[in-house]
């Protein structure tokens, strides 16, 4: 398992880079809206109408934004947490830490591509 | 003419290395390290979140606005609040980091200047931020 994550780090890498700048970049302006200026009583109904949610999040940029959204951070989650992991316990449980963190990214990210493809074309 | 070797200690030194020992983690310098480390929490379910919005608008009208009555909850309010402090800590700090991990040059080619890159960088970010917003709150339609 060991020499497998060596060998899958360049694309590890890849994604937990991604994650951390994209993911940044993206979910600043989601906790913002959710966070701070829907309990402000600043985002009205009908942005959050289901029609105009499925016209947004369903053109090629919504869903590559959603995809991003959902997928990326989990990738900045799984190397952060790893690296928690070792700086608490030590190096020794690494070798099923990072292969359960990596798996939960990889799930995530391949259940955010389905949820993705599954949100219907705006009529 | 002296030996080579006349000046070689009689036995060899102790190395200089540190010994091995567990890090003060109350340091602000280490207390903010690992506060970075530990937004991956907040990124974990962040990214939960929106999962569960992308099956919610894939699965119907119903769904939609079950998930939209969620957020007002005050927990996912509370949350997202997190969320947002959590992407504002990772990104000034590593925004700070990115300029220096670039490579001295590519080729024939050089970075920008170190400022340079931070004011592109938040520019991008602020730039980003504010297309979100417009597409979540209705300004874009």
């Amino acid at each position: 398992m060991r020499k497998l994550l060596l060998q899958l780090e360049p694309v590890i890498w890849l994604l937990f880079g991604q994650g951390i700048l994209i993911g940044t970049l993206l979910l600043t302006g989601w906790g913002l809206v959710l966070g701070v200026l829907l309990p402000l009583g600043m985002v009205p109904e009908e942005a959050l109408s289901y029609d105009r949610a499925l016209r947004v999040g369903g053109s090629l940029l919504g869903r590559l934004v959603l995809l991003g959204l959902a997928a990326l951070p989990l990738w900045k989650e799984a190397h952060h947490l790893r690296s928690l992991s070792i700086d608490f316990g030590g190096a020794e449980r690494d070798v099923w830490i990072a292969p359960l963190l990596y798996a939960i990214a990889a799930l995530g990210s391949l259940l955010a591509l389905v949820a993705v493809f599954r949100i219907p074309f705006p009529g | 003419m002296a030996h080579p070797q006349a000046m070689q200690p009689a036995r060899p030194p102790r190395t200089r290395t540190a010994r091995p020992k567990a890090p003060d983690y109350l340091r602000p310098r280490m207390l903010s390290y690992l506060l970075f480390d530990a937004t991956g929490i907040v990124y974990l379910l962040a990214g939960l979140v929106v999962l569960r919005a992308v099956f919610a608008l894939a699965s119907g009208p119903a769904a939609w606005q079950a998930f939209v009555a969620d957020l007002h909850h005050p927990g996912y309010v509370a949350f997202h609040l997190l969320t947002f402090v959590s992407a504002v800590f990772v990104g000034v700090r590593f925004f700070r980091l990115f300029p220096k991990a670039q490579p001295a040059r590519i080729g024939p080619l050089r970075p920008p200047p170190r400022p340079l890159i931070h004011a592109m960088l938040y520019a991008v970010w602020i730039a980003v931020t504010a297309f979100v917003v417009a597409a979540m709150v209705g300004v874009i339609p």
